[in-house]
């Protein structure tokens, strides 16, 4: 295996830990700041795809569904905000993870009746087709696209988190919802506004997706697990648990995959599982 | 007294006509149960194959003559077992047809035997139903795993690759399929390289694989996968720009779904026991009646719906009026139907029937096959069913 | 805290009623319907037991019934050891690897403890799914139903099996009874409402759970056995965490904390399901709206929320007030 390999696979491993980081990002904010665990964060996943591969259909445009996707999510989560979201913020993890449980099933049969039960795939931009040249390998420029995407997301939210006034009042919420609230800061609006957030987050990560991993009705139900493991490795409710989290279970998976096929399955329970029971709030935890 | 005779023999003549009725329509009538997926992710194929079953009853005029129960098997082996007893016990059917999923067949291979219900198998391909697990009552009509990839190992040996790296999923299915491909392929003086196996349905990036595949230095890469995989695994193929040939079994670039694999998918060789392109007057005429009906191109899957419906037909008309009798008659079917001539082999239950090479091509700004060659009359060997 | 009010036992003897009329008099898929109700019964039961009392939301007890069941079919169908005893092994496995998990995930709470036994859970399914010599994915057959032919019982006749079923329900509903009715029991609810107060009264919380979730998982693995006496067949979606997921559903649509609650919930969750899968393909949506609903109504369940009525009704008759069920917190 020469360097070439190596590279290659480092590259792979970036990408998938990209796409892991932008569906955890929007999962572990929400839990951060809302305390609410949020399962049917696959499902929009899901949708974004969807409805991602029925913009590209009606406008031949990849970018337009890549900027409309998410919007249309941002539409369904703002729904499901006011409807069942804010009702269920303080009743408990149980209560949930059932409802959101639910609205997988829900989510489910709305996509088979919509589009069918056979696999929709959604061609990326001409621009990003085929290959780049770099560090000495040639590697598909639409997934560089997707690693590039990802660390931009990373950046941002980093800035605006570390850098705004919004990004305090969040961080301050996070931390002590009560105490904010105290100081004048208008904590519903908030709550709102970063659901929103992260649902568009979600969209996102269907509609790049899907030109490499296609729409199927169980890509939301698959990726689910990897999300939530990320997560709660990570630490939920912190940026920088979303980070590591991602990137840990990115390369394993990939890495694993490649030099220990037969165990690289359980690897990722395995590692949730040494995690939860050394250290259970995660490795980066949101609050102290 | 003239008023009473007219009446008695007025009614004899209704009890008679009555009684002839229902005995000409209880004889000519047999009842089927459609045992496939209608939800989860095989639902697609447990579709087409009601289709191509549903078009062939309807084209031969004898929709009066079959009654047909459908239940769902959610392909899940449990479910599977129990719409199978309540399609014998409850719905009391003559003959059950269908069966997507190997696992469900396999929790159901037992019930069969011991039942003595005919049993028309239009997808699971294991091996092992009509290997170590035959039963005079289970006939299979679409294909086995291994029918699939010997030819295609053979071939691609007698045509100049040498070496192949081996990509499938992780499952029964996957290991059957190459399996049977590495035995023909260095049986026929190839050498496998390299093989991997991938988590099956949760590996959606094959970018580690197919990166280790060109790395091997392989003539070729040789891979099963269907389905949402199979999408998948062209596009990243494409994606990745490899320059090593890509052959797979035809599920790989099947005409149910190669559409959504775009460019990616032009230039992969295949085997496949049915490709629409097929130039033949049957062929022909069942594409037509297919786009007639459901406005859109059939599939291998739909193929075999069409042909479980022929089989049983066949075997109807040759004095199949029960279970015992249609289970006496299915093993000696044979026709030319869409895929090409076709038989039962009663060694085994299997069918026989050829396989096609092909290459998938981009005509009229639409994905389309050409076959590039024909292995004919593709048989099983016995490989331990005793019947 | 569990008692064994009126209420609940006549719920529980009309249930079993109606699931044995049901076998007896309905079609012949009637009878697969009710074991079907069965399996997940006693599968509830044994979560209602972790999550109703425990405050232990478990997403692994479908992999504990598959634990069970692989073993008892290993071990009959594959080495050929007598039926009793394979039977005894596989409960003896499910015990063992609950009781590990339960070990393991003992200081965990909440959200990660779902998502502890989730993993543990797939790492079962895994193990099966890739294990050749058991027929991987594809699972194998060769299952024999216990020979209860010397006290004149055929089990190979679906309506002698259903009522075998019914037995061992009631024989599972009877032990968890006793057992949470028991001292046991009630260190378990204590630890569920005040872990700190439990810890500071001396006990070793964190083991006591683990012997939970062990007792738990041989209540599971009850249901394991019949499910693989009933298909004759083994594979191993039985670990897949949806069907903890589906348990899950009907332990809540039934009532938590109840135990009479999971039966009703299987009963509701299976004739649903059948029922709309004749009208439409598209039932899982039907029963995600009904989850949601279940949860939104209170989240006491149908026999949760029955349960709360007639209480309600009851205390206007009485000067003080009696225990009842739905003190859970």
């Amino acid at each position: 295996m020469d360097l070439s390999f190596w590279i290659l696979q480092f590259l792979n491993a970036m990408q998938y830990s990209m796409l892991l980081f932008l569906l955890s990002i929007g999962l572990t904010v929400i839990f951060g700041l809302l305390h609410f665990v949020n399962l049917a964060h696959a499902s929009l996943y899901m949708m974004g795809a969807y409805i991602g591969i029925s913009v590209a259909a009606m406008t031949g445009s990849f970018w337009a569904a890549f900027f409309l996707a998410p919007m249309f999510v941002t539409l369904i989560g703002a729904v499901l905000y006011f409807t069942l979201i804010d009702r269920m913020r303080t009743a408990g993890p149980m209560n949930q993870v059932l409802v959101t449980f639910g609205l997988i099933f829900v989510f489910l049969d709305l996509v088979r009746m919509g589009w069918g039960d056979i696999a929709l795939g959604l061609d990326g931009p001409a621009s990003l087709s085929g290959t780049t040249r770099l560090l000495g390998v040639d590697y598909p420029a639409y997934r560089l696209f997707i690693i590039a995407l990802g660390l931009g997301v990373m950046a941002t939210m980093w800035l605006v988190l570390a850098r705004t006034q919004i990004g305090a009042m969040i961080r301050a919420s996070v931390e002590n919802t009560n105490m904010a609230a105290a100081l004048g800061i208008n904590v519903s609006k908030l709550f709102f506004l970063v659901f929103c957030f992260g649902c568009a987050l979600a969209g996102l990560a269907g509609v790049a997706a899907a030109p490499i991993l296609s729409a199927t009705t169980t890509m939301g139900i698959t990726i689910l697990i990897p999300t939530l493991i990320v997560v709660v490795i990570g630490g939920l409710g912190s940026l920088e648990g979303a980070i590591v989290g991602s990137v840990i279970i990115g390369f394993m998976e990939t890495f694993g995959a490649v030099m220990i096929p037969s165990f690289s399955a359980v690897l990722t329970y395995a590692l949730l599982a040494v995690v939860l029971i050394w250290r259970p709030q995660g490795l980066i935890p949101a609050r102290g | 007294m003239k008023n009473i005779a007219t009446k008695l023999v007025l009614v004899t003549g209704l009890c008679l006509n009555l009684g002839f009725t229902m005995i000409s329509t209880a004889s000519a009538e047999t009842k089927v149960g459609l045992l496939l997926p209608y939800t989860g992710t095989y639902a697609s194929l447990g579709n087409a194959i009601t289709e191509g079953f549903e078009l062939a009853i309807e084209e031969a005029g004898r929709t009066e003559e079959f009654t047909i129960v459908i239940e769902d098997t959610e392909m899940k082996p449990p479910v599977g077992l129990a719409k199978a007893r309540k399609l014998v016990y409850q719905d009391e059917v003559d003959v059950i047809a269908g069966v997507v999923s190997s696992g469900v067949l396999g929790a159901m291979r037992d019930f069969i035997h011991q039942s003595q219900v005919p049993l028309i198998v239009a997808n699971a391909g294991n091996n092992l139903a009509t290997g170590e697990n035959c039963s005079p009552y289970i006939v299979r009509v679409s294909f086995s795993n291994g029918q699939i990839n010997r030819p295609m190992g053979t071939w691609l040996s007698e045509n100049g690759v040498k070496t192949i790296y081996t990509l499938a999923p992780d499952y029964a299915a996957g290991h059957q399929m190459i399996d049977a491909f590495t035995e023909a392929f260095t049986a026929a003086g190839g050498e496998v390289i390299g093989s991997e196996f991938t988590p099956f349905g949760q590996t959606k990036d094959f970018g580690p694989y197919l990166t280790n595949a060109q790395a091997s230095g392989a003539d070729g890469i040789f891979v099963f996968y269907a389905g949402g995989e199979a999408i998948n695994f062209v596009k990243q193929y494409g994606s990745f720009n490899i320059k090593t040939p890509l052959y797979g079994s035809g599920f790989l670039t099947s005409p149910l779904y190669v559409e959504a694999e775009g460019d990616a998918a032009i230039g992969v060789r295949a085997s496949l026991h049915y490709i629409p392109t097929l130039d033949t007057a049957e062929n022909k005429a069942f594409i037509k009646a297919f786009q007639a009906k459901y406005n859109t191109m059939p599939s291998e899957y739909a193929v075999q719906g069409y042909d479980a419906a022929l089989a049983l037909m066949a075997a109807v008309d040759n004095g199949g009026v029960d279970r015992a009798t249609l289970a006496s008659q299915l093993p000696h079917v044979s026709y030319v139907g869409p895929r090409g001539p076709l038989e039962i082999d009663p060694a085994t239950n299997n069918i026989v029937q050829n396989i096609y090479i092909y290459d998938t091509v981009m005509e009229n700004g639409a994905l389309t096959q050409k076959i590039i060659d024909t292995v004919p009359a593709v048989r099983d060997d016995v490989a331990g069913c005793q019947m | 805290m569990f008692y064994q009010t009126k209420l609940r036992s006549i719920t529980l003897i009309a249930a079993l009623i109606f699931l044995a009329c049901y076998a007896s008099f309905g079609s012949y898929f009637a009878r697969e319907i009710v074991v079907e109700i069965i399996i997940l019964a006693i599968l509830a039961i044994s979560l209602d037991l972790c999550a109703g009392f425990g405050g232990m939301v478990s997403l692994c007890h479908g992999a504990m019934m598959g634990v069970a069941a692989y073993g008892f079919a290993i071990m009959s169908a594959k080495l050929g050891w007598p039926l009793f005893p394979s039977a005894l092994i596989g409960l003896f496995a499910a015990v063992v690897f609950s009781g590990l998990v339960g070990w393991v995930t003992s200081r965990t709470n909440g959200i990660f403890f779902i998502m502890a036994t989730l993993a543990f859970g797939q790492m079962a399914y895994t193990f099966f799914f890739k294990s050749r010599w058991l027929g991987g994915d594809d699972g194998f057959g060769g299952i024999s139903r216990f020979d209860l032919n010397m006290i004149g019982l055929e089990t190979n006749d679906s309506l002698v099996f259903t009522y075998i079923g019914l037995v061992i329900l009631l024989l599972a509903y009877g032990l968890t009874a006793i057992v949470m009715r028991s001292g046991f029991g009630r260190t378990l609810s204590g630890i569920h409402v005040n872990e700190d107060r439990m810890k500071a009264l001396g006990i070793n919380t964190a083991a006591h759970r683990a012997k939970a979730m062990a007792f738990s998982g041989f209540i599971a693995g009850l249901a394991g056995i019949i499910a693989a006496q009933h298909t004759l067949y083994i594979s191993p979606e039985l670990l897949i965490w949806t069907t903890s997921g589906e348990a899950l559903i009907v332990v809540i649509l039934g009532g938590l904390g109840t135990l009479v609650g999971p039966i009703i919930g299987a009963i509701l969750l299976v004739l649903m399901k059948h029922e709309i899968s004749n009208y439409t393909d598209y039932w899982h949506a039907f029963i995600g709206l009904v989850l949601i609903f279940t949860v939104l109504a209170g989240g006491r369940g149908v026999f949760g929320q029955i349960e709360y009525w007639f209480n309600k009704l009851t205390q206007k008759h009485q000067s003080t007030t009696k225990p009842h069920g739905d003190d859970h917190a």
